[in-house]
């Protein structure tokens, strides 16, 4: 390989294209993260990184470029652009030696750029998503009362667009309900804030206090938590996972601290005297698949789910891509193969082991029975075994009377029993390498540095002061569910290939009040954020908007999203009266079309549940992997068969066919229709009372005629079930608005 | 970028609207073709371009020999030394006890101790021109062989079904990976809009081993999932209009709908909305367009007779007929289940002398007949026509707990196992790939499955390669980190 390079061709070119006037805009300091890492991650780290090293070049560790490479010289030598090999080669007259090979050549710009950086000294900085969360200044100017509104605002004044007033009052009550309880309000409430008779922060509280507040965010949540009702794979089997359902419903509505709601997940099982509650915390982990296939290795598929804990343990507090480091180092991220295997190792000792009795398991009772089993159990604890047998035998009769069902759990195994975690070469646990040690990435952990971390321990470090990712990929989760996209798009991903932050101060400012005045209380986060002018406005567009700010990055409009798959069913549920309100307890079948459930070996049956159960929130219902309920994958709902940070909205006619003709939407017409035909006053009247109940705001008088001429269209046919009323109904639920969050 | 040009887009439909007629004289091509332009165009950002029909047509480049795909799946795995590994030296070895060089190391589903060889259990004969060694079982499609390529060397990692049957539909053998058919919709869209375009159809009484996971979007936008259409009940979920809901009647439903959706668009220029005025139109026609597709009843006497179909029933036969039917209508990927292949010999159903033997009756018949139909119509060089399981049997009998049977069967074997490929793109008469004389191990011609799904894609037109989607990090693909076209099959 050639390696000679003369430096007056480098002038000849420097020269002649300096006088471009491009190059006038060179930054006066370039920033390796800002302007040198963007070309390395497009151009460069695909052949020069954790996966493949060309000439023993990576770009992934501060150290690399500047250590001897396979023949002696660095790539880069610092504050010498001329005479670094980087230089030479990008700059390489001969077409096979130019970097980067067989692909276009960098710009003459990124060429200035990269060789001003090395001149300044070539300076390295850690990636941002790494460095420690600080407290930014707020922008003084432009004058707003709320914090996020001038971050906001700084933003849109840079590029001369306008923040629009506040939306309708109609709404925003609709935006907060649904964003906040997935839910629309009452008529009563909507009528009482649009009389001003309660206060926009009073609804807040309101609406932060009703017990569908931890519904909804327990929706989110739970695609995180791959939850389901059944084991995956062939059998498919059921398990009893709804406790934990409940209790991340309780945790959200009592407003747990973010760090407790992590550290009794991860590791409820390790704190000290564990009550029951925090046992079943520890379900999150046990949603992981088992196979029990006949003859299927149990060791291979407890490796399985001991990998996808942790990939989702990553993914969901560190926005990082782990499932990357399973095979090799990571190809963009400083994260080493044998790194992955550190973190595999403090989540490979628990008891679990893929067996199909779900070991271990804890005995927990349906929500009616509890306290009459926390009785009972207490009781007897207090009864002496010698003289109360058979009153203790007795009670103990009672007690396995009442329903119960066994929760998988984790526990740690004991001492002796540990298992040694290997390296797995290519990911194949069949090929186990080099013994390692529990213990965390170097990239994430300058604090502590124990040789032995426990699963404890690395739940407590999640949600250390140190950790600079958990606070920040929080608030991004809980920013995206109410402005329909991350501040940083990429929500499962803040390493070097996932986005940039669009408000990088934003976000720090928002992560350091969640995790230091707030206290990691979830609650006081959102409400921070609804209160603010940006929450508030409306969502119309104007044609410079659109023409500026196509995608609304820059927020100078509410966004509008459709709604979940839970939230459009809810809705039309609730807004025709059939919602049930009823809480917790195992998972219901409310009616899905015959013959959906045709599983192997497997005697699983859907049996549809008549009366309340048939009418519960979309998040009680039964959720089998391999077959899900068929209406809510259409709306996008995930199967559950492993973490998703993010839905992907998609638009299709099957989705027409499911609110145009599902039976659920046909008897939620019936019952909205029967509320118009009850309301008094005319046709028009009950039309836009009905309208008015479904969208929240009133009824457009162009809107009125259509739905009008359509009743009349429909009383012209011959009398059947399908009654006009209900026609108009049926096209209430069908209306882009009534399934877009406006 | 992408969306500047799709806001001007926006308004020229705005236009168009205003001054439309009824829509349902309109056609609906969509402004897919337009914006998404170049082939394999969906931003890897993991959203289908806002406003735009994600599955509209994408032209494929010109080495694309097949326009779509019949995938045929014998859930359980079909033995592989009754059907087309034809093995005399088994024969001999018959009742011998399995020598332990085969046995170290290995993993089986079932087989404990030292089992005992197992002979073929049928009589083979060469066919056709080529003179294809094919079994007694299968005397309708001995007579197609010059139009196959059976492949014997195929091999797998998956030793049982789920994890199997994953790895053969969507490259890996855990779940959350999209499926064949939604990769392919996802580069090449559909040709026809009425229709979904990626339909699968299911017969033997169950769904396969891995559930609808095996033809789910995996990260994939779900638009892209199969959809799965039934001889009972719907066609397609939700399709039929409910009780009292008159033809005529929703046609002006969703015009009103739509007229009142159109003001949305107006006040806030969202093209999910514009998307959405479409979707509904679409769905209505679909409602007439997928009942007409699926009606075999009107088919000739003379289909029914080639087929052997019993309308009205969820049969193999019937399923193939209708693969036929979906594939005129330009449906790009059509896959049947046909479950009940695991001879193990644990029961009547489960006998290689017995279930499996009837297993064979009912896809034999219409299988042959799908490929001569094709054939006769001038669409088998342009449809890519695939038959398999998701693995192979072992050349020993099974010996379950380490007891003698009371039937016949094999254990699951994963180091080879024979499929075949007809069509487009595909040479046919011809064998590819040997075992060795027991029919234990993939000697000359290993055939991977990341390299199936490499050629199959190649001859879609699809670089296996470049088809790639963003996920947690890192790009992903049908053929994960390997796949090589096997030139070998090619026509």
């Amino acid at each position: 390989m050639k390696w000679y390079c003369p430096s007056f061709l480098l002038c000849a070119f420097l020269s002649c294209t300096a006088t471009d006037k491009t190059y006038q805009n060179l930054p006066d300091l370039v920033s390796y993260n800002e302007h040198i890492r963007p070309i390395i991650n497009n151009r460069c780290i695909s052949c020069h990184g954790g996966v493949r090293k060309k000439a023993g070049l990576s770009f992934l560790f501060p150290e690399d470029p500047f250590t001897a490479l396979e023949d002696g010289k660095p790539a880069i030598i610092r504050g010498q652009a001329d005479s670094s090999k980087i230089m030479q080669r990008i700059l390489h007259h001969d077409p096979e030696e130019r970097m980067p090979q067989k692909a276009e050549a960098l710009s003459g710009y990124e060429i200035a750029l990269i060789k001003k950086w090395v001149d300044q000294g070539a300076n390295w900085e850690t990636h941002w998503a790494f460095l420690p969360v600080n407290n930014p200044t707020i922008p003084s100017s432009p004058s707003s009362p709320h914090p996020i509104d001038r971050f906001i605002r700084a933003e849109l004044n840079l590029r001369s667009l306008q923040a629009n007033p506040q939306a309708e009052k109609s709404d925003l009550i609709r935006r907060l309900y649904l964003d906040l309880v997935g839910l629309p309000p009452s008529l009563e409430t909507v009528d009482s804030f649009e009389n001003d008779l309660i206060h926009y922060e009073q609804l807040v509280d309101r609406v932060l206090a009703a017990p569908g507040y931890g519904e909804k965010w327990t929706g989110m949540w739970l695609d995180l938590a791959r939850y389901a009702d059944t084991r995956g794979y062939e059998k498919d089997a059921h398990r009893d996972m709804w406790k934990y359902r409940d209790w991340v419903i309780r945790a959200f509505n009592q407003d747990m601290p973010f760090d407790q709601f992590t550290i009794k997940q991860l590791a409820g099982d390790l704190i000290d005297n564990p009550s029951t509650a925090d046992l079943i915390a520890t379900a999150f982990h046990r949603n992981t698949m088992n196979n029990d296939e006949g003859g299927t290795d149990n060791e291979e598929f407890r490796v399985a789910a001991v990998i996808d804990r942790v990939n989702t343990s990553y993914e969901v507090w560190q926005g990082l891509t782990m499932g990357c480091v399973q095979c090799h180092s990571h190809p963009y991220d400083p994260i080493k193969h044998e790194e992955y295997y550190q973190s595999f190792a403090i989540l490979n000792n628990t008891a679990d082991a893929d067996r199909d009795d779900q070991a271990p398991t804890l005995i927990v009772y349906q929500p009616l029975d509890e306290s009459r089993a926390d009785s009972i159990i207490q009781f007897i604890s207090g009864l002496n075994p010698g003289k109360n047998k058979s009153r203790i035998k007795q009670l103990e009769s009672d007690l396995n009377e009442l329903p119960s069902a066994s929760l998988p759990i984790l526990t740690e195994l004991p001492a002796k029993q540990k298992r040694v975690t290997r390296v797995f070469e290519r990911g194949n646990f069949m090929l186990p390498g080099e013994v390692v040690r529990p213990t965390l990435p170097a990239i994430l952990n300058n604090q502590i540095k124990p040789d032995s971390v426990s699963r404890l321990a690395f739940a407590q470090w999640l949600v250390s002061p140190s950790n600079p990712l958990t606070a920040r990929v929080t608030v991004n989760r809980f920013w995206a569910q109410l402005f329909d996209k991350g501040l940083v798009a990429t929500l499962e991903d803040f390493g070097s290939q996932g986005n940039r932050p669009s408000h990088p101060a934003l976000l720090d400012h928002l992560s350091w009040k969640f995790s230091n005045d707030f206290q990691w209380s979830v609650k006081s986060l959102i409400k921070y954020i609804v209160t603010s002018e940006t929450y508030r406005q409306s969502s119309n567009a104007s044609d410079v908007q659109l023409k500026k700010d196509p995608s609304n990055s820059w927020l100078s409009r509410a966004p509008r999203s459709r709604l979940s798959a839970e939230a459009i069913r809810d809705q039309a549920l609730a807004v025709s009266g059939l919602l049930s309100d009823k809480m917790y307890g195992p998972s219901v079948m409310p009616y899905q079309p015959d013959g959906i459930w045709k599983t192997v070996y497997s005697n699983l049956q859907w049996v549809t549940d008549k009366g309340e159960d048939g009418h519960r929130r979309a998040l009680y219902t039964y959720i089998r992997r391999t077959s899900p309920y068929p209406s809510f994958i259409t709306f996008d709902s995930p199967s559950r068969e492993y973490c998703v940070s993010r839905r992907i909205t998609t638009n299709t006619p099957l989705q027409a066919l499911v609110t145009l003709n599902d039976p659920v939407y046909v008897e939620a017409a019936r019952h909205l229709a029967t509320f118009m035909e009850n309301e008094p006053g005319t046709l028009e009247v009950k039309i836009s009372r009905g309208y008015k109940r479904a969208l929240i705001r009133d009824i457009a008088p162009k809107t009125l005629q259509t739905l009008t001429e359509l009743y009349h269209e429909a009383a012209r046919q011959p009398a059947s079930e399908f009654s006009p009323l209900m026609v108009i109904a049926n096209a209430l639920f069908n209306l882009d608005q009534f399934i877009t969050k406006s | 970028m992408d969306e500047l040009r799709l806001l001007q887009e926006l308004n020229v439909r705005k236009l168009q609207m205003q001054t439309r007629r009824h829509f349902l004289q309109k056609c609906s091509t969509g402004l897919g073709a337009l914006a998404l332009g170049s082939f394999i165009g969906c931003s890897d950002s993991g959203k289908p371009l806002q406003g735009i029909n994600p599955l509209s047509t994408k032209l494929p480049p010109a080495f694309a020999k097949a326009k779509r795909v019949i995938y045929l799946h014998m859930a359980g795995a079909p033995s592989q030394l009754e059907l087309f590994d034809y093995k005399p030296e088994l024969a001999k070895l018959d009742g011998q006890e399995c020598p332990g060089s085969l046995l170290e190391g290995r993993r089986f589903a079932f087989i404990q101790g030292v089992p005992k060889m197992l002979g073929p259990q049928y009589s083979f004969k060469p066919y056709g021109q080529s003179g294809t060694y094919v079994s007694e079982l299968l005397p309708h499609f001995s007579k197609n062989v010059d139009d196959a390529c059976v492949i014997k060397s195929m091999f797998t990692h998956e030793f049982n079904h789920a994890p199997a049957q994953l790895f053969m539909h969507t490259g890996h053998g855990r779940l959350g990976r999209p499926s064949m058919g939604s990769w392919i919709t996802y580069g090449l869209g559909t040709e026809n809009q009425d229709l979904p375009g990626f339909i699968v159809l299911v017969s033997g009484g169950k769904t396969p081993d891995a559930g609808k996971s095996v033809w789910g979007s995996g990260f994939l936008p779900s638009v892209y999932q199969g959809v799965q259409c039934r001889s009972e009940g719907e066609p397609v979920l939700y399709l039929n209009d409910p009780k009292g809901m008159d033809r005529n009647l929703k046609g002006k439903l969703i015009e009103a709908i739509n007229t009142i959706n159109e003001e949305a668009l107006d006040t806030y220029g969202d093209p999910e909305t514009l998307t959405r005025i479409e979707q509904y139109e679409l769905a209505f026609r679909m409602q007439v367009s997928v009942p007409e597709a699926m009606d075999i009843t009107k088919e000739p006497a003379s289909m029914h007779a080639l087929y052997g179909t019993s309308p009205g029933e969820s049969t193999f036969a019937n399923n193939a007929l209708l693969a036929r039917r979906l594939a005129e209508r330009g449906v790009r990927f059509i896959q049947l289940f046909h479950w009940g292949w695991d001879a193990h010999g644990a029961g009547r159903e489960e006998a290689l002398n017995m279930g499996f033997k009837d297993r064979c009756k009912e896809v034999d018949q219409s299988m042959s007949a799908l490929l001569t139909d094709l054939k006769q119509r001038g669409m088998l060089d342009e449809t890519l026509v695939v038959w398999g399981g998701e693995f192979g049997r072992t050349p020993m009998r099974e010996n379950r707990d380490g007891k003698v049977m009371t039937w016949i069967g094999r254990d699951h074997h994963t180091e080879c196992f024979s499929i075949w490929a007809a069509g487009g793109g595909i040479k046919g008469g011809i064998a590819y790939g040997e075992t060795d004389e027991l029919g234990y191990y993939g000697i000359k011609d290993k055939v991977h499955i990341n390299d199936l799904h490499a050629t199959l894609l190649h001859c879609m037109g699809i670089d296996h390669e470049k088809l790639t989607h963003s996920f947690q990090g890192r790009p992903f693909r049908l053929t994960d980190t390997g796949g090589k076209i096997i030139p070998g099959i090619l026509a």
